[in-house]
């Protein structure tokens, strides 16, 4: 580091579980009460949220995102994707059905080919969020430059694939290159330094997985003997799933703390355990919430379906004397409780606690060179996350 | 950071409002701390920012950014402009802030009505016209093979649907002495004719009272028809006229504009709402609400196929009748047939057509009870 700054800015969390579990409660409601016409505003406002609760050097992110300007985004969408999903597919299931007597091919063609539209859409994606964030009033920007990402992604992703993995990290750092080098704060650059050799230090954990899985694979083939092979696998599976986490959090450490901005340095050192932790530990408390709503749906599910069985039954013969439709709307109304509460809990367990890590590590060495940054015009992104609403790309936020 | 606590201004000596807040000008990176006082004479917050210029705020303009993590401060902008945050240090000038929770001016307003329209124009010229164009030229086209294949996917999928067990796709019934009778039947109805297609009849353990046809020569009967019709003429008379959509392939054309719309659907509604959509696609299938005419030509077909193997088309109306009866109790699908006003006129058709007297019966009663078990 050559700056002169001594003090880098920290980062600040200020989010707290119970207010997050009941905006992601409320507005999912609403969503299912809209037929789903809702989730553009439920996005924004959880994404406000999100953003107002990172404090980097005191301040808060701010997420401008406009409800409308995401439904129009999506109806955008909707109008070529109508196009490609309604026509397209009929073409290829009718070529599929005459050629081949069966749909596989259909779907193969016709998931293949959306695949760089997948890619294009995440970077679409990340350009209405950076074009839509805001720190010290100064806006985030990304350059156009959707189908060169796709078709770089593509190239990528084949190489990796061929390379069965060994390529993985040359992926993650050039696309993460692509991205970075055309990301903006306000009139300043980003820039992605570094290597792309510098990341094989991140899968180190899944080289092991991988010696471990194919020594699995080898004392069942010499010994036959069940027992050893379970555990070797059993070790080597769960040392795959923490290398895949692993890899991201270490990944992003090393990418994040070579990238620049105008003198100033970023630096985020997360610990890959932790966020393992939080992830697993958050999806089995989820679980064990949902359980409670679960049983009783399964309860009456079972009650709908077989409901003589309890006629005979004097503590539960007033279940099945109430109309089937009181059943019915129970369970239906289980059902979507369960959705929301998975849904919100989630958020309260799993994602909340990573990002809270996330920032809790995360310093801008160098901060008086912000002072030179000034304001950049407002990129209309007019196709806001359209195609990544409608393709389902990276869920979560 | 000084500050008096807000009050009701009474007299000269009342306390003023002053707070050390945070500027964000939206011109550069740097945060500037201002002093904010009240200015009571226009009602407005307002301060001197670091280059010495004075910004003043009146009540009114002033918006509360919403869904704030952090309530320890108060973030504030203006309505007209849409960079400028003033951050305050508590929320104490809350209620001097009439329109705090007002929304922020809505952008692009006409685009959006125009984006919206188009996105609905273009769903439905797709699903309206383009689809079902398509699908009535490739119904044409597609090869035998290739329908059957079509007719057996689409079956897969309705017996998906249909289960309500969550476990298993609905049973295809195949006890031995049933389908016996049941091909026994098929062969006397078929015999005078050639069909284009090798019929396919299949049996579904299901209390629904319908049947439909499927690409391919499928014809679909469930368990609840069979019981609900009184002899093998009356159920005779619902295949032939499910055969006669064989014929025109009316279901062919049908399977292909679902396929084509199903999608479309499910885009629209985005996730969980559009699994509903596909449901109720399916039950469009099954549902088949073919047109007027296309009905009427199966109706016809069944009455001359029933001529020519010797059972009189009367038997229809005596089945159309049975489905009136059940009306609303039955269980889905065949009510919207009983509630329709055409029924009627179907079933005046059906006895208004030439006669024929029933040579002999159709099914020995040990065969017709073997088929009414065909799923025990």
């Amino acid at each position: 580091m050559t700056t002169a700054s001594p003090d880098p800015l920290s980062t600040e969390f200020v989010g707290r579980r119970w207010p997050l579990f009941w905006l992601t409660l409320k507005t999912g409601l609403l969503t299912v009460l809209t037929l789903g016409l809702y989730r553009f505003w439920m996005k924004t406002r959880i994404r406000r949220w999100y953003w107002s609760a990172i404090r980097p050097g005191g301040h808060p992110l701010e997420y401008v995102g406009d409800p409308f300007e995401k439904l129009l985004g999506f109806l955008i969408a909707v109008v070529f994707l109508a196009f490609y999903i309604g026509i397209v597919n009929l073409l290829l299931m009718f070529a599929s059905f005459t050629l081949f007597h069966g749909n596989v091919a259909a779907y193969l063609v016709s998931f293949v080919g959306v695949i760089p539209l997948w890619f294009y859409a995440q970077y679409r994606a990340r350009r209405y969020i950076l074009a839509r964030t805001r720190w010290r009033g100064l806006r985030f920007g990304l350059e156009p430059g959707a189908w060169g990402y796709a078709g770089r992604a593509l190239v990528h992703w084949l190489v990796t694939i061929l390379s069965l993995g060994l390529l993985m990290p040359r992926m993650t750092f050039w696309l993460e290159k692509y991205r970075t080098d055309r990301t903006f704060f306000g009139t300043e650059r980003f820039e992605q330094g570094g290597r792309w050799t510098m990341l094989y230090r991140a899968m180190r954990p899944l080289f092991v997985a991988a010696i471990l899985l194919l020594a699995t694979i080898t004392v069942f083939l010499t010994t036959q003997d069940p027992l050893p092979t379970a555990l070797l696998g059993a070790l080597g599976s769960i040392l795959f799933v923490y290398g895949l986490v692993h890899y991201r959090v270490e990944s992003l450490r090393l990418l994040t703390n070579e990238k620049r901005l105008a003198g100033v340095q970023l630096a985020v050192d997360p610990s890959a355990l932790r966020v393992f932790w939080i992830t697993a530990f958050g999806y089995l408390l989820t679980g064990l919430a949902i359980l409670i709503p679960g049983g009783i749906l399964g309860g009456l599910f079972v009650l709908v379906q077989f409901p003589d069985q309890f006629a005979t039954d004097p503590n539960l013969a007033f279940l099945s004397a109430l109309p089937r439709w009181t059943l019915v709307l129970a369970s239906v109304l289980l059902y979507f409780t369960i959705f929301l509460l998975w849904s919100a809990l989630t958020h309260v367990f799993v994602t909340l606690p990573v990002m809270r890590h996330y920032a809790a590590r995360l310093t801008i060495a160098g901060p008086h060179h912000l002072t030179s940054i000034r304001q950049r015009p407002r990129d209309s992104a007019e196709q806001a996350e359209g195609f990544a609403e409608a393709l389902d790309v990276g869920a979560s936020l | 950071m000084s500050r008096a606590p807000l009050q009701i201004r009474v007299g000269n000596n009342a306390p003023r409002f002053q707070a050390t807040g945070q500027f964000l000008s939206g011109t550069h990176a740097s945060p500037q701390e201002v002093t904010v006082t009240v200015d009571e004479d226009i009602g407005a917050l307002t301060w001197v920012d670091g280059e010495g210029e004075t910004h003043s705020w009146p009540f009114p303009v002033i918006r509360e950014v919403p869904d704030q993590a952090g309530r320890d401060i108060m973030v504030l902008r203006n309505y007209y402009d849409p960079v400028q945050r003033l951050i305050l240090p508590d929320r104490e000038i809350t209620p001097r802030l009439p329109n705090r929770t007002h929304r922020a001016p809505v952008t692009k307003r006409g685009r959006l009505i125009a984006w919206a329209v188009a996105a609905l124009a273009s769903v439905a010229l797709i699903i309206g016209v383009l689809v079902p164009r398509m699908a009535d030229q490739m119904a044409l086209l597609i090869p035998t093979e290739g329908e059957r294949a079509l007719g057996e996917t689409t079956l897969g999928q309705i017996r998906a649907a249909l289960d309500e067990t969550g476990l298993a796709p609905v049973p295809v019934c195949d006890g031995a002495p049933g389908l016996a009778a049941l091909s026994a039947m098929t062969d006397k109805l078929t015999f005078h004719v050639d069909l284009p297609v090798e019929l396919n009849v299949v049996v579904l353990d299901h209390d629904m009272v319908n049947a439909f046809a499927l690409p391919g020569g499928y014809v679909v009967l469930f368990d609840g028809l069979i019981n609900a019709a009184r002899t093998p003429e009356e159920l005779a008379a619902v295949m032939a006229h499910e055969i006669g959509h064989v014929v025109s392939r009316d279901p062919t054309r049908h399977a292909l504009r679902s396929a084509g719309s199903i999608g479309v659907l499910g885009l629209l509604f985005g996730d969980f709402a559009g699994g509903a959509a596909v449901l109720f696609l399916t039950e469009r299938l099954i549902n088949a609400q073919y047109s007027q005419a296309a009905e009427e030509t199966a109706d016809i077909f069944a009455h001359e196929l029933m001529r020519l193997a010797e059972i009189p088309p009367s038997a229809l109306a005596d089945m159309f009748r049975r489905f009136q009866e059940l009306g609303g109790d039955a269980e889905g699908i065949m009510a919207h047939l009983s509630s329709h006003p055409q029924l009627r006129d179907r079933i005046q058709a059906a006895e208004a057509t030439e006669q024929v007297q029933a040579v002999s019966t159709l099914l020995d009663p040990a065969a017709w009870n073997a088929l009414r078990a065909i799923c025990r």
